[in-house]
């Protein structure tokens, strides 16, 4: 993708679908996208679609949970959120997610260093 | 546990489907939606907003096609679609479906009956708790050629003693008694066993009690357990029969127990709705000797302690039996103790050969079957090339091709098995009609739980026999080619010309070997239907009459009773010809006796010489027609009193005096009620097959029934009246002596040794059954190959006849690519047969495994059958019209 936008990392979807929920509560595929490219402030590129076999893999492994509801613009939809052992999940993952970062950083480091 | 929530889930997805597939839909209809009316807000054109609202949501399809994935069961649904296609395709072609279902059907219904009878008698736990701890424990003396003897009581009772390898342990023998009062006198199958004997088989009596240890003191007060068919049948499931007493052979027994229908223990053959068990030591003919420490009659049955092993036990007994036998085998050397798994001992040694040739047999034509269904798809994904070829341009792998045309085999496989469990179930309910009612547990052969698991597995493992072959050629990435051809008839590759060759010409050679094999087994029962037993069979009936014991208790009184019975019967005109002999020839178990000879040559140490052993009237010789070759028949002089005498067979003078006369020289030997004594040899007869017709004539000795008789009375009749006008005959004289005695088994002489043969024929018949069949297969094999390259030659054909070829060139043409296959697998298949000939050359009976008859004439008759087969397409060939070929190309 051209234009400085970064393509999702694999696996770092989950994460992101976690957080959002955790933070703004009960919302819709579109209001998690959105929310998503916001807080990127643009930086990720999202194909929107494929948020959609990410929230059934969470769902089928219990850490989130939907049920239909109406939107704000008085739109049928489907509202997503957190469960207990999603938050658990969301734990762990940000968990391990600091660490690599903190893995990846420290490495950086060192070769700037050496470098 | 995370993975069990997704599997519930993903099963959810796969059973919803539906309702499921819309709510997506609405969800991501709802997504788009928001997109544009968010674009729209910003200001964009109506169908720009929509356009940026797509290319920001992405590709829907492959989106819906990642999440229906996900969903649920992709695999499963794969496989369902596969079955569905399959199933499709095979309606498509109902020629072929219908030939491959029946071929496979024959093959996989063969098999399962078969082997339903394997695993009855073979397999199947037996019907006691922990089975594989029952053992049979008895002695041998590999030195005196006694592979396994009975133990007397004495000794079965120290063993049972002196023992720490055995939690229990029980005696049992086995005779007949007359029931009377309640109806009809009647025979029944009388077990004799030690207390112990139920608790040994860890099964529980239905009603009352099983023996106590006190049932075996000697005077306790005599007490019987009836199995669950008798005390339903004879007493209609009376349960206030136990308390009460019924009459065995006249004496009064006290009904304890009844058994649960499905205990059954058929050490000796014994038929349903006639069995009952009472102590040994009051049993009228088993209890007596029970007392005599030489009277070796008994089986011993016993149950491993846990964790002790069939070695363990052995070496154990060894010792104990080391410190027995100088009081129990005095001056015998050489004995050991073994034991043997109960189920050998309850199905016998000889029941499993057998069986193993006939599940070989069945085994060969299922495997024929397959090679034939392999070629008709072999056919079939020639012509399906195209299918194939487009397939893979889409995009499906040679993996995924390859598991759909592999299901398509296994729902093919799987029709066939159900066609074919259909067959088996109808051909045990005739198979078991046809057992003789000796054969092992012939009553519980039945397709069941591990038959249908077994024809199954087999019908999957055929499939992917069959199967795997013209799938690999099916999914050859190479057919793309097949795409770019212009004609319609894609080409076939000399690969797989060579395969299908291959498969015709090992589906030749199996049907050779099994062929010969029916045919080897169809002579060797000719042989034995036509080999002379020796004596007269024909016109001559055979009776019994049962005595009580309890009545005629005395040897003396078997003696009056039959002389006076026989005496009245001989006075009637048409049964004048009556004699008497015991063992009865071919229809009772033979006595064979151990003797010696009065200054014979030593024999090594430890040897024994036995003989086959009858005690007869003295007319029995001339009314059974066997010749006297030296000195004389049996005289109504040699009685008790006289001088002992015995008349001997051809074979033992033949053995043990080949350079004397045999006549006035001493034998030694006795039996039950005759003591051991010298007995002077009077006479020399022929030999004969009283044994089995299939046991060559061994050394026999016979004694006048005066001088030693046996308890009961065997009858043989010359007569020209019918069996039942002679049987009411009998049956009134012998009430006329005493109107209480059941005259039992009458029956002609042919019939006895036609029962005797009633496994050697069942076995004949459903090998030569099996060799037709796979006869019939191969032939439709070779017609198959041949059809098929006809159908590809038939520009070839044009072409030679528009050159001036004429019909018989054609036809000779296609009739020796025919005979080149058929006779490459008739040359294998007598190479595998000559392999396989010597294992099964035991049970062939008069006939060498290399019979030059089955050798010439079957190869014959399956060429000849091939060549037929071919012929038909070959007609085909000829009458191909050279313009049309050559036009279609």
């Amino acid at each position: 993708m051209t234009g400085g936008k970064e393509d999702i990392l694999r696996g770092t979807l989950d994460l992101l679908v976690l957080k959002t929920l955790e933070t703004l509560g009960p919302l819709h595929g579109y209001g998690i996208a959105r929310r998503i490219e916001q807080v990127s402030e643009q930086l990720l590129h999202l194909n929107q679609g494929t948020l959609y076999p990410a929230l059934l893999r969470l769902e089928q492994r219990g850490w989130i949970s939907s049920k239909w509801g109406t939107s704000d613009n008085n739109r049928r939809a489907r509202y997503y959120s957190l469960t207990k052992s999603g938050k658990k999940q969301l734990a762990r993952e940000a968990e391990s997610w600091e660490r690599m970062v903190g893995v990846i950083a420290r490495l950086l480091q060192g070769e700037a260093i050496i470098g | 546990m995370t993975w069990i929530r997704v599997i519930v889930a993903r099963c959810r997805g796969l059973l919803l489907r539906k309702g499921v597939e819309a709510n997506l839909n609405e969800e991501l209809d709802g997504h788009i939606e928001m997109l544009v009316e968010d674009n729209l807000r910003r200001g964009m054109a109506p169908d720009d907003a929509r356009y940026a609202a797509l290319r920001n949501f992405g590709g829907t399809e492959q989106m819906k096609e990642e999440y229906r994935e996900q969903r649920g069961l992709p695999m499963l649904e794969t496989l369902a679609e596969d079955v569905r296609y399959g199933f499709r395709q095979l309606r498509r072609n109902a020629g072929f479906t219908l030939v491959a279902i029946l071929t496979l059907a024959l093959g996989i219904g063969a098999n399962t009956a078969i082997f339903s009878a394997v695993y009855a008698v073979l397999l199947k736990p037996l019907p006691f708790s922990n089975a594989g701890q029952l053992v049979r424990v008895f002695e041998a003396n590999d030195r005196a050629g006694i592979g396994g003897t009975a133990c007397s009581y004495l000794e079965f009772r120290e063993w049972q003693r002196q023992n720490h390898v055995f939690s229990a342990m029980a005696a049992v023998a086995a005779h007949e008694l007359n029931l009377t009062g309640r109806g009809e006198p009647m025979v029944v199958r009388v077990g004799d066993v030690t207390s112990e004997f139920f608790s040994v088989l860890g099964v529980k009596p239905l009603l009352g009690r099983a023996f106590l240890a006190a049932d075996d003191q000697p005077g306790a007060a005599p007490v019987v357990v009836l199995s669950y068919d008798l005390w339903r049948s004879r007493f209609a499931a009376d349960p206030s029969l136990v308390g009460s007493s019924i009459d065995l052979d006249k004496k009064s027994f006290t009904v304890v127990g009844v058994m649960p229908a499905r205990f059954q223990f058929s050490f000796f053959d014994e038929g349903p709705g006639r069995q009952l068990w009472i102590p040994i030591v009051q049993d009228p003919l088993f209890g007596p000797p029970a007392m005599q420490p030489l009277q070796h009659l008994y089986t011993a049955l016993a149950r491993l302690k846990p964790g002790i092993s069939e070695a363990q036990a052995e070496a154990e007994m060894q010792t104990v039996g080391n410190r027995l036998w100088p009081e129990f085998r005095p001056g015998d050397k050489g004995w050991v103790i073994r034991t043997a798994s109960v189920r050998v001992a309850v199905t016998g040694e000889d029941a499993s050969a057998p069986l193993f040739v006939l599940l070989a047999a069945v085994g060969l034509v299922l495997l024929i079957a397959c090679a034939n269904v392999a070629n008709l798809l072999l056919a079939r994904a020639t012509s399906r090339a195209r299918e194939f070829a487009v397939k893979a341009a889409l995009g499906a792998s040679r993996g995924r091709i390859l598991r759909q045309l592999l299901t398509e085999s296994a729902v093919l496989g799987l029709l066939g098995a159900t066609l074919g469990i259909a067959l088996a179930y109808w051909g045990v309910r005739g198979l078991s009609g046809l057992l003789p009612r000796s054969f092992p547990r012939a009553d519980s052969i039945q397709v069941e739980g591990w038959v249908l698991v077994f024809a199954l597995v087999l019908s999957l493992g055929a499939s992917l026999l069959f199967g795997l072959a013209p799938a690999l050629f099916a999914a050859d990435p190479r057919l793309h080619s097949t795409l770019q051809e212009s004609s319609g008839r894609p080409g076939e590759g000399k690969d797989r010309r060579r395969v299908r060759n291959l498969l015709v010409v090992t589906e030749v050679a199996l049907a050779m070997a099994l062929l010969i094999g029916a045919g080897l087994f169809i002579r060797s029962f000719a042989s034995l239907m036509s080999v002379n037993p020796g004596f007269e069979t024909h016109h001559i009936l055979r009776a019994e009459v049962s005595l009580p014991r309890f009545q005629y208790s005395m040897p003396q009184q078997w003696v009056t009773f039959s002389n006076e019975a026989l005496e009245r019967i001989q006075s009637e005109p048409d049964l004048r010809d009556t004699a008497e002999v015991l063992p009865m020839p071919i229809a009772d178990q033979s006595v064979n006796l151990p003797f010696s000879i009065v200054n014979g040559p030593p024999l090594p140490p430890g040897r024994t010489i036995t003989a086959d052993y009858a005690t007869i009237s003295p007319n029995y010789f001339q009314v059974v027609g066997i010749p006297l070759l030296r000195g004389r028949y049996f005289s109504r002089q040699d009685v008790i009193s006289s001088p002992r005498v015995v008349i001997v067979s051809a074979e033992l003078a033949r053995l043990y005096f080949p350079h004397r006369d045999p006549i006035g020289q001493q034998l030694v030997f006795g039996f039950l009620s005759d003591p051991s004594g010298r007995r002077e040899i009077v006479g020399v007869v022929g030999d004969t097959r009283a044994v089995a017709l299939s046991r060559p004539p061994g050394p026999a000795l016979y004694v006048p029934f005066s001088q030693a008789p046996l308890w009961g009375v065997g009858l043989v009749t010359k007569t020209s009246s019918s069996a039942s006008a002679a049987a009411q005959e009998i049956a009134a004289k012998v009430h006329e002596v005493d109107p209480d005695l059941p005259v039992t088994d009458v029956q002609w002489m042919t019939e006895v040794v036609d029962t005797s043969l009633g496994q050697a024929r069942l076995r004949t018949w459903l090998l030569g059954l099996f060799g037709v069949m796979a006869l019939i297969l191969a032939a439709a094999g070779i017609f198959g190959v041949i059809s098929y390259s006809v159908s590809r030659r038939t520009h070839e054909f044009g072409i030679r006849m528009a050159l001036g070829a004429g019909a018989n060139e054609i036809l000779r043409l296609v009739l020796k690519e025919a005979l080149g296959l058929a006779l490459a697998g008739v040359v294998i298949g007598i190479a595998v047969a000559l392999g396989l000939a010597r294992p099964v050359s035991s049970l062939l009976f008069g006939v060498r495994a290399t019979d030059p008859v089955t050798l010439i004439v079957l190869p014959l008759v399956l060429t000849g059958a091939a060549l037929l087969a071919a012929y038909l397409p070959a007609r085909r060939a000829t009458r191909v019209d050279p313009l049309a070929a050559l036009r279609t190309e």
